[in-house]
Formats: C-alpha cells, sequence, structure tokens
C-alpha cells in the first residue's frame, strides 16, 4: 500500500537504469524488426553511445524525480483538494515519458523517432496541464503543445523530404546517401527548426517558462533532463547531416548564442523561483546548440558532456525550488531566504547542484564549461569573449538563485517537509559533486556520446591543469565577471526590469497569443456564417465544393476530356432506370409533406440500386438496396417521433425567400461541378494495367470468384479491418450520447 | 405503436428465412454476390422487423438480443486474431491460408479458407452493432415519444 504508483514508477526507472547500464556496459546492442513492410518501416533501435547518454541520463533523472514525485504529489494534491488517487495519472504519465525518451534516444529510424518524439509532445502537454483546474496550467499546456507540435509537423516535413529524396528514413542509410545540397539543407533546416522549438531556443522559448505551471516534477524531469533534451538530442543524432550544411551551422552557433544571451539575462532578471530555472534552462541549451554549431571534435564532445551535466543539476536545482516552496509556500525569491539553518541537507545538496552548474572547480560543471571553453577558443577570439560572457551570466544568476534562498534575512519560516524531498536533491548533488572529482565514467559516456555526434572517434580530455592554459584563464575571467554580476545586480535592476517588460511587450510570446487569437476570430466568425441553420451548412459544403472543383476543372487542359460515346441497343435499360432516378431527383424539389419527401428519397436511391445492377455490379447494388431501406426506415422512423400537428403545420408554412431563389442556385452549381467531374472520368481512358484489373486477375489465385468480396476480404483486408473498428468506436459514441456508456 | 395482425404474422414468418438469407449471403460470399457486412445488414433488417411489428419490451423477451454487445466485440476480435495470427506464424498481415496455388477443402460451393472467417467476424460486427443501436435508439427516454 505505501509503495504505491508512485513507488511502482520509481522501480520502473530504476529497472530502465539498471537495464540500460548492463547493455552499455555489455557493448550495447539493438534489434532491427520489419514494422510495416510495404511502407519500409522499421522498429529500429540500438543503444550506440549518444543513446545511452540521453537514455541513462532520462532514467538516471528519473529515480531521482521519480522519488521525489512519490513524496510531492500528496502533498500536492492536498493543497489543490484532488483525491489522493490521481497520483496514479501523474506518475504513469511520468513513466510513459521516460519510455518515450529512451524510445527517442534509441530509435534508428526517422519515422519511429518522430512517433516518440509526438508522445513526448502528448504526455507533456497532460503533464504541463496535470493541475486542470487552473486556467494558467491549460493555457501554459497548450501553449507548449501548439509550439513543439507545430515545429514537429514541419519537423516530419523535413523528413520526408529527405526520404523523398534518398528512399529512406533509416537514419545510418540516410548518413550514407546523403549528398551535400540545397535539397539536404532545406530538409535538415526544416528538422532543426523542430528541434530548436523542443529545446525552447530564442525566438521558441516562450512556451518554457509558462510551462513552469506544471508540478515541480513535471519540470525538474521534462525542463531539465527529458523534453528540452529531446531536440539537442535530435541535433545531435543527425549531426553527420546537418554539419554537410555550414550554413546550417552557423545558424545553430547563432541560435544557441542569442538563446544564452537572452536566458542568462532573463534569468537573472526574474523573481519566480521556477522561471529562473527555467529561463537558465534556455540559457544552458543556448550552450549546447552553440557548441552543436561549433562543431567538429571538440563542439560534439564539449556538447554531450554538458547536456550530462546540466540535467543532473538543474534537477536537483528544480527540487530545490519545489521543497522550498512546499516548506514555505513562497514562489518568489523574495519571499524567501535565510533557509541555511532551517534546511542543512537541502542548502548542500542544491549548493553543490549549483557549484556544478556555475562550473567550479571540484564539481562536475568545471569540465562542462572547459569543454565549451576550448570548443570556443579553437573558432576564435571573438567567440571565447561571448563564452565567458554567457557563463558569468550563468554564475550570476545561480549564486543569485542559492543565496537568495539559503542566506541573507529570513522572511518566512521553513515548516517541516517529508524526507524524501531533499534525499533526492542530495543524491542528485551528490553525483554532480562526484563527478568533479572521478569524472572518468561520465567522460567515457560523453565521449561514446560525441563520437556518435561527430561520426568519428573523439578524444574527450576532462581532467584538472594546474597552469595557465586558454580554458583555465577564461575560466577565471568568468569566476571575476560572475561576482562582479552578482555585486552589480542591484545596480542593474532596472535595466533588467525593462528588459523583462520588453520582452513581454513586443516578444515572440505577443505574437503567439496574437496569432493565436486571430486564427480563433477567424474560425469563430466562419463557423457563425455556417451554421445559421441545416440549410446554410449544406450550403457551405457544397458551394465551396463545387467552386473548388469547377476551379479544378477550369485549370485541367479539355482534350478528349468530354467525350460523347455512342449508345447501344442493349443501354435501354439502363437509359430508362436512369431516367426514372434523375425525374426523381427532381421530384424532391416539390413535395411539403415530410413522409412524401422521404419516399420520393428513397426512390431516387433504389433505382440507382437497379442502375448499379444493369451495370454489372450486383454487390453495389445489393449493398446500396440494404442502404437505402436502412436510412428510409430510419426517415419513417424519425418522423413518427414528431407530434403530428407539428409536420403538418411546417408543411404549411408558406417558402421562404432563401429556399426559392437560394438553394436552386446552389444545386445547381453543385450539381454542374459534380456533373462535369464524373463526365470527365468516365471519358477518360482505361489505363491498360489498372489495379481493378490486376485484383479481377488475382481473385483467382485467392480461391474467390466474387472480386468484390475478395477485394474487401483479402486484398484490402487491413483497410476492411480498420473500418470495422471504426465502427465498434461509432457503436460506443452513440452509447456514450444517448445512454451515458451503456451499451444494453 | 399498433400494428395489425398480418403485419405480426408477416413479421413472425419472416424472421427464420431473413436468418438464412443471411447465412447463406454470408458463407458464399467469396463464390458469389454478397459479403459479411451485406449479410449482418440482412440479418439486423430481419431483427428490425420485429422491432416494428411487436415492440421493443417483447420482441427482447423473446430474442436472445442481450448479448448483441458481445457479438460486436467478439466479431471485432474474430476480425483481428484473423489479421494477427498469421503475423505470429511468421507470415504477413492478414495473410490468408490456404495460400495462392493451394487446393482448398470445399463443402458444397463453400471454401474453408481463413478469408471467411474474417468475413464472418465483420458480420457478428455488423450484426451486433446494428442491433445495440436499434436497442439504444428504442430506450425508454425515446419510446415514450412512439405511443
Amino acid at each position: 500500500m505505501r509503495l504505491g504508483a508512485g513507488g511502482a514508477a520509481v522501480l520502473t526507472a530504476t529497472g530502465a537504469f539498471v537495464g540500460l547500464l548492463g547493455v552499455w556496459l555489455t557493448g550495447g546492442g539493438g534489434f532491427d524488426v520489419t514494422w510495416v513492410a510495404s511502407w519500409d518501416l522499421r522498429l529500429a533501435f540500438e543503444l550506440d553511445g549518444l543513446a545511452a547518454l540521453y537514455s541513462l541520463l532520462a532514467a538516471g533523472v528519473g529515480v531521482a524525480v521519480f522519488t521525489y514525485a512519490s513524496a510531492y504529489l500528496p502533498l500536492h494534491l492536498e493543497h489543490e483538494g484532488r483525491p489522493t488517487t490521481d497520483a496514479w495519472r501523474f506518475h504513469a504519465l511520468m513513466v510513459l515519458f521516460l519510455v518515450a525518451m529512451v524510445g527517442l534516444a534509441t530509435a534508428q529510424d526517422l519515422i519511429l523517432l518522430f512517433a516518440f518524439w509526438d508522445v513526448t509532445a502528448v504526455a507533456s502537454y497532460l503533464l504541463i496541464g496535470f493541475d486542470r483546474q487552473h486556467r494558467e496550467a491549460r493555457l501554459s499546456a497548450l501553449m507548449a503543445l501548439l509550439v513543439t507540435g507545430v515545429s514537429a509537423v514541419v519537423l516530419l516535413i523535413g523528413i520526408l523530404m529527405l526520404r523523398a529524396e534518398y528512399g529512406t528514413t533509416s537514419i545510418p542509410e540516410l548518413f550514407e546517401r546523403a549528398q551535400a545540397g540545397t535539397g539536404l539543407t532545406v530538409a535538415t533546416a526544416l528538422i532543426a527548426a523542430g528541434a530548436l522549438a523542443k529545446s525552447a531556443q530564442v525566438p521558441l522559448h516562450f512556451w518554457l517558462p509558462r510551462a513552469m505551471a506544471a508540478p515541480t516534477p513535471v519540470s525538474a524531469y521534462l525542463h531539465s533532463a527529458a523534453m528540452v533534451a529531446a531536440g539537442v538530442f535530435l541535433l545531435s543524432r543527425l549531426h553527420p547531416l546537418i554539419e554537410r550544411s555550414p550554413v546550417l551551422l552557423d545558424v545553430l552557433l547563432a541560435v544557441g548564442l542569442l538563446s544564452m544571451g537572452v536566458g542568462g539575462v532573463l534569468a537573472l532578471a526574474s523573481h519566480g523561483l521556477k522561471r529562473v530555472l527555467a529561463y537558465s534552462t534556455i540559457s544552458q541549451y543556448g550552450y549546447v546548440v552553440a557548441m552543436l554549431g561549433i562543431g567538429g571534435a571538440a563542439g560534439a564532445a564539449g556538447a554531450c558532456f554538458y547536456v550530462l551535466a546540466h540535467g543532473m543539476a538543474k534537477s536537483a536545482l528544480f527540487m530545490t525550488s519545489g521543497a522550498v516552496t512546499e516548506a514555505t509556500r513562497g514562489r518568489r525569491l523574495s519571499e524567501v531566504g535565510g533557509l541555511l539553518r532551517d534546511m542543512p541537507a537541502l542548502a548542500a545538496g542544491s549548493g553543490m547542484a549549483a557549484a556544478g552548474l556555475a562550473a567550479l572547480p571540484l564539481s562536475i560543471g568545471f569540465f562542462k564549461d572547459e569543454l565549451f571553453f576550448k570548443a570556443a577558443a579553437e573558432r576564435g577570439a571573438w567567440l571565447a569573449v561571448i563564452a565567458v560572457a554567457g557563463a558569468a551570466l550563468t554564475f550570476a544568476y545561480v549564486g543569485r538563485f542559492w543565496g537568495a534562498i539559503f542566506l541573507g534575512p529570513r522572511p518566512r519560516e521553513a515548516g517541516t517537509i517529508p524526507r524524501l524531498l531533499t534525499l533526492p536533491v542530495v543524491a542528485l548533488g551528490g553525483l554532480v559533486l562526484l563527478g568533479g572529482v572521478l569524472v572518468t565514467p561520465f567522460a567515457d559516456l560523453a565521449r561514446d556520446a560525441a563520437a556518435t555526434t561527430a561520426g568519428m572517434p573523439v578524444a574527450l580530455d576532462a581532467a584538472y591543469h594546474l597552469d595557465l592554459r586558454v580554458e583555465n584563464v577564461m575560466a577565471l575571467a568568468t569566476y571575476l565577471a560572475g561576482m562582479a554580476l552578482l555585486l552589480l545586480r542591484p545596480v542593474l535592476g532596472t535595466a533588467l526590469r525593462a528588459t523583462l517588460r520588453l520582452g513581454d511587450r513586443f516578444g515572440p510570446e505577443h505574437l503567439y497569443i496574437r496569432t493565436l487569437a486571430g486564427l480563433n476570430r477567424l474560425s469563430n466568425a466562419l463557423h457563425d456564417i455556417e451554421v445559421q441553420d441545416l440549410r446554410a451548412r449544406i450550403v457551405s459544403v457544397l458551394v465551396s465544393g463545387g467552386v473548388l472543383v469547377a476551379l479544378g476543372i477550369a485549370v485541367t487542359p479539355f482534350d478528349g476530356v468530354y467525350r460523347v460515346g455512342s449508345l447501344r441497343s442493349d443501354d435501354v435499360a439502363l437509359i430508362v432506370v436512369l431516367a426514372i432516378s434523375a425525374l426523381a431527383a427532381l421530384a424532391t424539389t416539390r413535395p411539403r409533406q415530410h413522409l412524401a419527401l422521404v419516399l420520393t428519397l428513397s426512390c431516387v436511391g433504389f433505382s440507382l440500386a437497379v442502375a448499379y445492377e444493369l451495370l454489372g455490379a450486383p454487390d453495389v447494388a445489393l449493398v446500396a438496396v440494404l442502404v437505402e431501406t436502412i436510412l428510409t426506415l430510419l426517415f419513417v422512423a424519425t418522423l413518427s417521433l414528431f407530434p403530428r400537428d407539428v409536420l403538418r403545420r411546417e408543411a404549411a408554412l408558406p417558402e421562404s425567400r432563401s429556399r426559392r431563389v437560394r438553394d436552386p442556385i446552389v444545386g445547381v452549381l453543385a450539381g454542374t461541378a459534380a456533373f462535369l467531374t464524373v463526365w470527365a472520368g468516365l471519358s477518360r481512358s482505361v489505363p491498360s494495367e489498372s489495379s481493378a484489373e490486376r485484383h479481377v486477375s488475382l481473385t483467382e489465385q485467392a480461391h474467390g470468384s466474387d472480386v468484390v468480396t475478395v477485394i474487401l476480404a483479402d486484398f484490402r483486408g487491413l483497410d476492411t479491418l480498420v473500418e470495422v473498428t471504426v465502427v465498434i468506436v461509432a457503436l460506443l459514441g452513440v452509447a456514450v450520447l444517448l445512454r451515458k456508456g451503456r451499451l444494453w | 405503436m399498433v400494428t395489425t395482425a398480418l403485419t405480426r404474422c408477416v413479421a413472425r414468418l419472416l424472421l427464420a428465412p431473413v436468418l438464412v438469407v443471411a447465412l447463406a449471403v454470408l458463407v458464399k460470399g467469396y463464390v458469389d454476390v454478397g459479403d459479411g457486412f451485406a449479410a449482418g445488414i440482412i440479418a439486423a433488417l430481419g431483427v428490425l422487423l420485429q422491432y416494428l411489428a411487436f415492440g421493443r419490451a417483447a420482441v427482447e423477451r423473446a430474442l436472445p438480443l442481450r448479448h448483441a454487445p458481445r457479438l460486436a466485440v467478439g466479431g471485432l476480435l474474430i476480425a483481428i486474431a484473423t489479421a494477427v495470427v498469421p503475423v505470429v506464424a511468421g507470415g504477413s498481415l492478414l495473410e490468408h491460408s490456404p495460400g495462392a496455388g493451394v487446393d482448398v477443402i470445399k463443402v458444397g460451393s463453400v471454401e474453408l479458407i481463413t478469408a471467411v472467417v474474417f468475413d464472418v467476424g465483420v458480420f457478428a460486427l455488423v450484426l451486433g452493432v446494428a442491433v445495440t443501436v436499434l436497442h439504444l435508439l428504442t430506450s425508454e427516454a425515446v419510446e415514450g415519444a412512439w405511443e
């Protein structure tokens, strides 16, 4: 009982971590199963270096965060006044996210990868909007879904372009076949756009601070080591393709540096505990994107190591903010402070994590910055300066974050919190510290990942050098500049606040809101036009359909399309039947009595069924008769539900103007368009080897003599299977609407 | 709703023949006109006739219609099974056996092939769904209006 859903989630994550570690230590591995043979889709997974890094990170941080969540969720649900059973939903979604991340990291096929990509987006939507009773949470969840979901469509377009160009979506095969060129550049640029939005890079970064409406464990997981990591993961995974377009690398470098700056400044300016960390994440993944933009062995090594170090440290800091909020109810930096004495263990754990983020020596973060500085300095002096500036910003806001919580005056007492809210922070902080002393296992993991990214063996040198090499000088400069920024922050306050306001006023978030509101208005306006009455709705379908068809006809060449064939003597019966159905169709415009109208309509249907029979399609005729029978009976049954006098009064009403004027015009327009389309289709010469003929010739081999049945049950059996499933779903819909889901 | 004795008599007499026709359309679908869908609709029309003639309560007392939802889901499971079993056996999705060029056991003109099993699944599903929808549409709330 005490184990519960949270415990199960922790066990799952632990199992995943141990299993992945075991496979990786024994040399990796994978499998490759055909999924949909005719589209060449494969379930291809492999635990290579890169996959090992990201999946171990997701599983490892998962263990810590899930442990934290199992203690956090009961408190959270109590505050929100929700039943404790809702925790199941939360833990299940978190585990789903873990599975999706592992799948994403190990997938070797872009379509498969995209499927996991979308699973993460959907799970993230549900997790950010977990507190669904808050409007803010719902809007934030929608924003995250729209930004990452729309950009995922762009990503899919890129994948399909690659498939169209090179005939495969298998990642290793693409590496072999792809040639540098405009096509490749455009396709990889689209993919990169999707990845950058996922990693919350400027200008598509604004969803991440909003996503802080999620419960803290969600942020500690998704917004430090999982969801946002997926973007840079994809960039790493496809780096061998991306680096074939130098211009794209430059764009990545620019976007990364911009995000680093914007995120850093906003993190320094923000006041919310989690907001500071959200902007920090934007900035930190900016580092990674910039390093991927620098490329080469140094860039790849730096990027991979950075993701590893940052994931652990940031997750611990997110959990710290949640624990502090639980203890003091303070959500802003100004509302907390001086907690060092009340919460020494938390202070120590988050202190180690903060040291890691600020790249202090003896923490794993020191090496992340060393590698970053090395890659930057190799590229040029200007980049080295920017790198130091960015790192100094990081140093300053991390220092401010930790200092504001644990040092200074204490505006509020800290209540007691469960030990499980502190333990994961201390554990991750300990790992950050351990990585600073015993860096080899982490460096090996990052080195193998970097080898996959760069497509060649990479040397990753992570060690302390007590000399004045350029990285060390840059690190010293960073500490000094960071300290200066920290001390100068009160002076800079006005400027920082102005920056924040400027961003709110004119930033891309503003554009997003405006676009969304505009689309909403447009859709409402169209909807209002469409649904004035039932006829207006039908008109909107028929007219727009007719106009589109007419346009299509206007731009297609006419030659030989509208042919008039010859008439044979055995066609007489068919012509008579068609004449009857045409007359019946015209007759439907006359009757005012409802029942007469229904019977005239069914006359059209039944005479068409006879026409099918005469055309040699008995199966179609049979189905037409059956469907027509059911429709007629349904109509009559529905009519019998109305009181008699209502129907009589309706029938006696004078014809409205729209009925006399609008409806005939609409009918003629739609009818003409349909007629021309069918005529054009029928007078086209039949291709010599049509699929219909192939089906007929194969029917014998399928042991059948009724082609239609054989097509339905054999050749296109999968379609039939899907369709009958839809029938069941429709039944469930009917049951829900009529009887609250009871079938009988 | 009141129906005449003639309607009731015809409805009663027609039920068995309708079901036989449906069965015939089903099992002979592979060699003659018709298939599982048509057979299911024909059988459902037979049931619909009973509803019209005798009213909901009487029909649901006399005929074992309450199994209809189970019939529908069972039909879906049969159809899915015929699709998936070949995959488990190492073939491709919905691969029917016996395959091309292999002789088929015939009972009269009925051929024993898995495609017919698939069609039986479709039949059961269509009949089950149609009867369940009939039941739902004629539920108490709606039935009051019939009187």
